[in-house]
């Protein structure tokens, strides 16, 4: 009873859970324009999930998948959906996740093999995969109503029916790590036989284990994670974060009525959500911070989109950060990995994938 | 509709929330609680003891309040400049003895022995004048002492003399009415206090002493580096409140004849819980002597209404002592917390729906459909032009426009390289139009409507005020943000002024509201009047005289609208709507060459503001709750010019598709085949040739006829 007057008064004062405060970029987070002057590796449209098993380097664009060479980039397969996730073992194995089919392998063992139920549910929106060995595949599932395409109206219709799945490939066997997750978008593997997942419209990293409660690593992140990617020495690890969070749409997901009528009546690149890419059509909606002066769009600007690259520790805490500001182009990085000193990161919001030199130590 | 919109609609039509935070916004909102306070006690007292307020009690009351009154007003005149006199009560024992001793006893005429009971109280204020302004020390301390001291003094002179004191040996008719009489029911003691209380409220308010009391409690070292000497200031306000209490203490002898050590006993609690209860600050700078009033005779009313309930002695201190205590706490509060209750309520959005927004999509085939036009236009003074709203042209190609620092700069033409400031008016221009005889007319925000002789340069005033409107809680009258004008060809001056409720740095505030807050004045300068000819519009704008100078066009720019207002014929005095559903927010007006219009936008229409329209509450909890440069805005950084006909025709729209040399157009003006472009956010002006215009074109021309 106490419980709920508190929350309807919460609701009324806009405090406590329903506050709008976001964390601000500070400390590791210190905003800079890393990503904005990295040298661009390849313009490509929409690429995404760059995977690395220390020989290969394929990353996905639309319904194909790329492989990176020195000479260039070939398309390694083709499907007929949009590619949603990637996971490469060095095996030779590759898993593909599809936009509302399934999941399918390609290579190794299990070439061919094609999964379209996890546990009696159909696979709609895989958003990340990764081989624990090579005959094991963790799966995560963003969401249980919407394919990846429609993420924004997942986030506004404030849905958490992500899940975390082990798949057995040998004899098929589907295990439940974790549910009733909100959209959870990356996989890191843990040491001790755990799972580390970025859970995005929670903004967190949790940590999900198949004999332990689940446990929150970092939480309150200043956006929404995507793909989490181990760093070269195996020791930290590199986080995407695909889109800003700010008071305005923190408010917006506090207003059920606002949100839903938006949802019905408005085309969805209009909405006030996050976006993977900077405005491009002036019907988007603008903030008063966002009103050009004298001609300058400031880099401070309240955004709906930005890049962000976060290095994390062992423990989980932000190290060193590479952003793309407000007014940048390099928006909506969803994917990350770390290659001979480099940082490869692709910008599925700027259309193209950037190559960040890391300094020694980093 | 859904139903939760159909109520928004209703109840924001119906409930005006914005009167609240205006009425919040006013200075005398202070005394509001101290008001309600007298209420409550007045009606509390009523209730138990119906008998309480016949008039027959009222005298004695008053009488007593008259003395109240006195010792309050010297506590809240030390209050102001920052200080407490907690010797009131003790300066009045001594004032009463000294009365009744010199007049009793000694038989001193009446007149010299009050006279010498204020100069005592005086005396008394000195000291501690001298203790606390000029040697710094504690006031609360230092009249604490003062306290102890002169009661110690009263209490040896009492024992000693109280039974000869009491006994007179000669007798006054003045003293004899001054005690017993009254003029029309009401007692001598109260009128005298109500005369000085009017004598004190011109002080403070009126006169240079007053204003040094509150200065030095606002802020003693601004007062101090403005010159004002603090200490003398302070000194002052405790010798006046010496006077005061000793007042009190001739009117308290002259009501009761008797010295008893129980004399003034409690009244600097009683004395201070009065003025803390009017809603005087504690921390000095800030109250009245109205608020001394209502708190006195609040005061005045709790005591006899609980000695009149047969209280004992004790329960009275007791409640006095609680309602100080609350008097405290909400002063405190409400002086810490006033600014944001008012901040937060005084942006009350209400319900606007839109028309559908038609298409601006790239070959959708609309009138608005985007192009890029204004691609390749030249640009003038790129980087060195801040916030030029509506650049005009005179007819030697000189181009004219305001800066944000508050000058009107001049570019030379006809290449519009070199230039000057032409004029410093102090605040920012807006709109501006030439008159028949080549003079600047120009809007200026938060100033008024302004003229610039042609050849002198002289600055000259039409107008800053107009009829305040009847009933209207904000004083309307005068013009906080005149935007753009125009001459009818009678020479009337018709001009805008885009919202009375908020200043000019703050017009996006008035966006979120969309409630018909501006208004459109006429300033005739045949008779130098001012009259508003249209209130409540949705931030009127621009504004442009026809070409046959029978109506004016105007720009609801909240409103999406261009309306048209007739001067004569048939219709006159009636406005259409010539363009019902624009796509964006439109701004300036002017004419073209081919007998048509020009408007420009100054931002655009978006779904998701257009949503926020409909709810007027998710407004207002985002303007509660999120910072302000997070607020939901319309498109303003984009922008665009179209052109359309005088039946509302839109015929033309040029558009910067990138947003790159035009984030925001304010104004578009046809000067010899060029349509220069303004932004008031921008840095830079737009020179646009528009194919096929007339080469001769200019605005005075067209006006007035002028050829250069």
């Amino acid at each position: 009873m106490i419980a709920l007057v508190k929350r309807a008064f919460d609701a009324w004062r806009g405090s406590g859970p329903s506050a709008v405060t976001v964390p601000p970029m500070d400390g590791a987070l210190r905003p800079n324009q890393a990503i904005e002057e990295a040298p661009v590796l390849l313009e490509i449209a929409a690429p995404d999930n760059l995977v690395h098993d220390g020989t290969r380097l394929l990353f996905s664009s639309g319904s194909t998948v790329y492989a990176m060479k020195a000479t260039g980039t070939e398309s390694v397969a083709a499907f007929d959906r949009p590619v949603s996730a990637l996971a490469l073992h060095p095996g030779g194995a590759m898993a593909i996740g599809l936009e509302g089919r399934g999941l399918e392998l390609r290579g190794g063992q299990h070439d061919g093999k094609v999964i379209t139920e996890l546990g009696g549910r159909p696979v709609l929106c895989p958003t990340a995969l990764l081989f624990t060995d090579e005959n094991t595949l963790l799966v995560a599932l963003g969401s249980q109503q919407n394919a990846p395409e429609r993420w924004k109206h997942d986030l506004m219709q404030r849905n958490a029916s992500g899940s975390v799945w082990q798949v057995d490939l040998t004899n098929g066997k589907a295990t439940c790590f974790a549910d009733r997750l909100a959209y959870p978008y990356g996989l890191l593997a843990a040491g001790d036989g755990g799972v580390v997942v970025s859970e995005s419209w929670r903004n967190q990293l949790i940590r999900i284990h198949p004999n332990r409660k689940p446990k929150v690593e970092l939480s309150d992140i200043s956006g929404y994670p995507a793909r989490l990617a181990p760093t070269a020495d195996g020791a930290g690890s590199w986080l995407a974060v695909f889109a800003p969070r700010s008071q305005l749409l923190e408010f917006v997901l506090h207003e059920p009525d606002y949100c839903d009528q938006m949802i019905q009546e408005i085309d969805p690149q209009f909405w006030i959500a996050p976006s993977l890419s900077a405005t491009q059509s002036f019907l988007e909606p603008m903030q008063l911070g966002g009103l050009k002066q004298l001609g300058i769009l400031k880099p401070w600007a309240p955004t709906r989109s930005y890049g962000l690259v976060v290095n994390l520790d062992g423990a989980f805490e932000p190290q060193v950060s590479f952003h793309s500001r407000a007014d940048g182009r390099r928006h909506g990085i969803t994917s990350c990995v770390e290659v001979s000193g480099r940082l490869l990161a692709t910008s599925k919001g700027g259309n193209a994938i950037v190559s960040i030199p890391l300094a020694a130590g980093v | 509709m859904s139903a939760s919109e159909v109520y928004a609609r209703w109840r924001h039509r119906l409930i005006p929330d914005h009167i609240l935070g205006e009425i919040l916004s006013k200075t005398w909102i202070d005394n509001a609680i101290p008001f309600a306070f007298l209420i409550i006690a007045i009606a509390f007292f009523a209730f138990i003891n119906p008998h309480f307020f016949l008039l027959s009690g009222l005298g004695d009351m008053a009488r007593e309040l008259g003395e109240i009154i006195f010792v309050t007003l010297g506590m809240v005149i030390v209050m102001l400049a920052g200080g407490i006199d907690l010797s009131v009560g003790s300066t009045f024992a001594l004032s009463n003895f000294i009365t009744l001793a010199l007049f009793n006893w000694q038989g001193w005429p009446i007149g010299l022995a009050v006279l010498c009971a204020l100069l005592a109280g005086a005396a008394v204020g000195l000291l501690n004048g001298i203790l606390v302004g000029y040697l710094r020390l504690r006031a609360f301390l230092t009249t604490l002492v003062t306290l102890i001291i002169i009661r110690a003094i009263d209490d040896t002179l009492v024992i000693q003399y109280s039974t000869k004191v009491v006994v007179p040996i000669t007798q006054s008719k003045v003293w004899d009415f001054i005690s017993d009489g009254d003029i029309y029911g009401i007692p001598i003691p109260f009128i005298v206090a109500i005369v000085i209380a009017a004598v004190g409220h011109v002080l403070l308010t009126r006169l240079r002493p007053g204003w040094h009391i509150l200065a030095v409690g606002g802020s003693r070292r601004s007062a101090h580096n403005a010159g004002i000497p603090v200490r003398r200031t302070v000194a002052m306000t405790y010798v006046m409140s010496g006077i005061l209490a000793a007042a009190g203490g001739v009117f308290y002898a002259s009501r009761l004849g008797t010295a008893g050590g129980d004399t003034g006993v409690g009244l600097e609690v009683t004395a201070l819980t009065a003025a803390v209860l009017g809603g005087n600050s504690l921390g000095g700078g800030r109250g009245s002597v109205v608020k001394a009033l209502l708190g006195a005779l609040t005061v005045t009313i709790i005591n006899n209404g609980l000695i009149s309930l047969g209280l004992k002695s004790g329960a009275g201190s007791l409640a006095l002592g609680v309602v100080l205590l609350i008097a405290v706490a909400i002063d405190v509060r409400w002086l810490k917390n006033r600014h944001k209750v008012l901040s937060k309520v005084y942006v009350s959005p209400a319900y606007f729906k839109l028309p559908p927004c038609p298409s601006i999509t790239e070959g959708s085939g609309s009138s608005y459909a985007l192009n890029d036009k204004l691609h390749d236009v030249e640009l003038i003074g790129l980087g060195e032009i801040d916030a030029a709203e509506d650049p005009i042209l005179d007819i030697n190609d000189d181009l004219f426009f305001g800066s944000r620092k508050g000058d009107i700069i001049r570019y030379f033409g006809p290449d519009h390289k070199r230039w000057e400031v032409y004029v410093h008016v102090g605040g920012m221009p807006l709109g501006m139009a030439f008159d028949r005889d080549g003079n600047l007319l120009c809007c200026v925000a938060g100033m008024g409507l302004y003229k610039v002789v042609k050849d002198t340069r002289k600055i000259v005033k039409l107008t800053d005020e107009t009829n305040r409107t009847w009933l209207s809680i904000v004083d309307d009258s005068r013009m906080r943000l005149p935007d753009d004008l125009d001459i009818a060809p009678d020479g009337r001056i018709f001009f805008s002024e885009a919202t009375i409720r908020f200043d000019s740095y703050e017009w996006m505030v008035d966006g979120l509201e969309a409630r018909g807050n501006g208004r459109i004045i006429c300033y005739d300068p045949r008779d130098k009047s001012t009259k508003t000819v249209l209130p409540k519009i949705k931030f009127p704008n621009g504004i442009c005289v026809a070409h046959d100078g029978k109506s004016i066009f105007y720009a609801s720019t909240w409103g999406c609208t261009i309306e048209r207002f007739w001067l004569e014929g048939q219709k006159k005095g009636t406005t259409e709507t010539i363009i019902a559903d624009l796509p964006g927010y439109p701004d300036n007006i002017n004419r073209s060459s081919d007998g048509n219009y020009w408007v420009a936008l100054v931002g655009l229409r978006t779904p998701a503001f257009d949503l926020a329209l409909r709810k007027p509450g998710f407004r207002r909890r985002m303007v509660q709750r999120v910072a302000q440069d997070e607020w939901l805005f319309p498109q303003m950084n984009a922008g665009t010019v179209i052109k359309f006909t005088e039946s509302g025709q839109v015929i033309d729209c040029l558009w910067d598709k990138r947003g790159v040399n035009h984030p925001m157009l304010t104004s578009c003006n046809e000067h010899k085949g060029y349509l220069y472009l303004g932004g008031i956010v921008n840095n830079r002006v737009g020179k646009y040739k528009v194919p096929g215009a007339d080469p001769n074109f200019t605005n005075q021309g067209s006006y007035w006829g002028a050829k250069p």
